[in-house]
């Protein structure tokens, strides 16, 4: 193996499921951070020092252990604000996923801003979860969904999605980051979006981990995360919307903690950003994301992009020089994702087979079926990095490919 | 070898998984029904007769997916063919409780059958539903 500085990073001990046996004797190699991150002692720790020490329900109380739950909820959102660069806190919704951002965009932007024969311009590489809630407002109110092909390469074909446009486009929702191939959104997408003056939604799921999040500078108007994906507590996610169109949609559920005043004739609603957070909040999970934030930053977002790079890039060259793999996307710059297939394996064999080998890659279709349909495909293997991973995992995962091959081969 | 990864794919599993049997649609046919696994996109469509006696006189599918799902479908219609509805019936229950790992005795299959080089399933719950999709659309043929 090369010497690589990726070693340097010294963080494997931070994460107590990667001294895990997996079948009791084999030492875990996790590469499917890109369906969830595995959680650092420090998230671990104080989520349970959450319960034991602290927790009440927030903003409801005046007792002292209201006053602490609220605050570490609050400060979560201070910290997810300067981790995206949001100008304000109010620009900070929590939901419990990201899905529940969408949705809530979907919903709320709607019945603001749109009515029948409206259209939605999306992209074949979305995920499902950033396609059927605009299926919802197809079903049910008559929007037009528009869909911008991709090149070859795993990049939006930007020509073809600056030709979707009409005076009846009034939203455009796209991912940042491709779950499959693992490419960046190219900014001239945004810019399309600014100079035809339509809001953009960004699906940051893959990207908020692994690419330096600046949504003033993006330009975007919307952008969702969720917590699990970043290290942090599943149950938990994060919607950016700028304060202006926050302020002028409509909340998206009812109940407590949204409100200003109720009476048995109606109510007013709350200011943001409690506006869009009804009932409870994930309120410990907030506080565990808030903690995987500090975790990045301790390490240095710069320092971890660095480190994925590298292994990705040294992934990819290692699959590259395999004759029986077919990697998907091109020559792309991919961003701790590959997507790949054995050829005459289906990725199901492939995934079983590693596992028993104590590798843990994503098999199918990666809830992106019209991709698959569009690539020819059924389902393909997935490769994803987090700051944990190494070369020297990468070098035993290709050892075990070739394993592999010669088993279904036989 | 690992073990696990032996008693999964039993060359019976690897050849039926590559050559599957009764490929394809029967014609002519009054039973179907679409088998589909949403998690991972694997489909496949099955197309029986059953005539007056009850007897599956014929049983075809079509479809794609992993080794696991088109070999269970191929041994499935080897299996069936020629059987009356109601043992097939026992078949489908056996079956289901040798892939799941259940502890409960089984009736009518046994170590002899072709259908039990799929019981390694079990050591990989993930994958029972890839072992039990053709089944399930049986068993939804026989319902519609």
């Amino acid at each position: 193996m090369e010497d690589s500085k990726t070693l340097n990073l010294n963080v494997r001990k931070d994460f107590p499921i990667l001294s895990k046996k997996i079948l009791e004797k084999k030492d875990l190699i996790y590469f499917d951070t890109a369906a969830s991150a595995q959680k650092p002692n420090t998230v671990i720790n104080e989520t349970n020092d959450f319960y034991k020490n602290h927790y009440s329900n927030v903003s409801r109380g005046v007792h002292t252990l209201s006053v602490e739950s609220t605050f570490r909820y609050e400060d979560a959102r201070k910290k997810v604000q300067k981790f995206l660069n949001a100008r304000s806190e109010n620009e900070i919704i929590f939901t419990k996923s990201a899905t529940e951002g969408i949705n809530l965009v979907a919903q709320t932007f709607y019945e603001k801003f749109m009515q029948k024969g409206d259209e939605v311009i999306l992209s074949l590489i979305e995920h499902h979860s950033n396609l059927i809630p605009w299926f919802f407002l197809r079903d049910k109110y008559g929007v037009v969904l528009k869909f911008a092909n991709i090149q070859p390469s795993g990049e939006i074909d930007i020509d073809h999605f600056n030709s979707l446009f009409t005076n009846k486009t009034k939203i455009v929702s796209l991912t940042h980051l491709s779950n499959v191939f693992g490419t960046e959104l190219n900014e001239k997408a945004i810019s399309i979006c600014k100079d035809k003056n339509v809001p953009i939604l960004l699906d940051g799921c893959q990207s908020a981990a692994h690419l330096k999040i600046d949504v003033q500078k993006l330009g975007c108007d919307f952008f969702v995360f969720s917590g699990h994906k970043t290290y942090g507590p599943a149950g938990i996610g994060v919607l950016y919307g700028t304060e202006n169109l926050l302020s002028e949609m409509p909340p998206y559920q009812g109940g407590g903690g949204m409100i200003g005043d109720v009476s048995l004739e109606g109510a007013s609603y709350a200011e943001l950003p409690a506006k869009y957070e009804a009932g409870t909040p994930p309120l410990v999970e907030a506080h565990g994301l808030g903690i995987a934030i500090d975790y990045m930053n301790n390490i240095g977002l710069d320092n971890i992009i660095e480190h994925e790079n590298e292994i990705t890039k040294y992934a990819f060259n290692k699959l590259n020089e395999i004759d029986f793999i077919e990697i998907h996307g091109g020559d792309n710059k991919r961003n701790s994702i590959i997507s790949f297939n054995i050829k005459d394996v289906h990725s199901h064999e492939v995934s079983s087979f590693l596992d028993v080998e104590g590798i843990a890659i994503r098999a199918g279709h990666h809830c992106c079926q019209p991709l698959m349909k569009h690539l020819g495909i059924n389902s393909t293997a997935r490769l994803s990095f987090g700051v944990y991973n190494s070369l020297e995992e990468v070098d035993k995962f290709v050892i075990a490919l070739h394993k592999c091959k010669e088993f279904f081969n036989k | 070898m690992n073990d696990l990864i032996n008693d999964l794919y039993q060359e019976i599993i690897l050849d039926h998984g590559r050559e599957p049997r009764n490929f394809g649609e029967c014609e002519p046919h009054n039973k179907s029904a679409d088998g589909h696994n949403p998690l991972c996109g694997d489909n496949l469509k099955l197309t029986f007769l059953l005539n007056d006696q009850n007897i599956i006189e014929d049983i075809k599918f079509t479809g794609e997916g992993c080794a696991i799902s088109l070999a269970s479908a191929s041994l499935m219609t080897e299996k069936l063919k020629g059987k009356k509805i109601e043992v097939a019936e026992e078949i489908f229950k056996d079956f289901t409780n040798l892939v799941s790992g259940s502890d409960e005795d089984l009736k009518v299959l046994n170590e002899e059958d072709s259908l039990y080089a799929l019981k390694g399933v079990g050591g990989f719950p993930m994958r029972v539903k890839c072992a039990t999709m053709a089944w399930h659309a049986f068993n939804q043929a026989l319902k519609d």
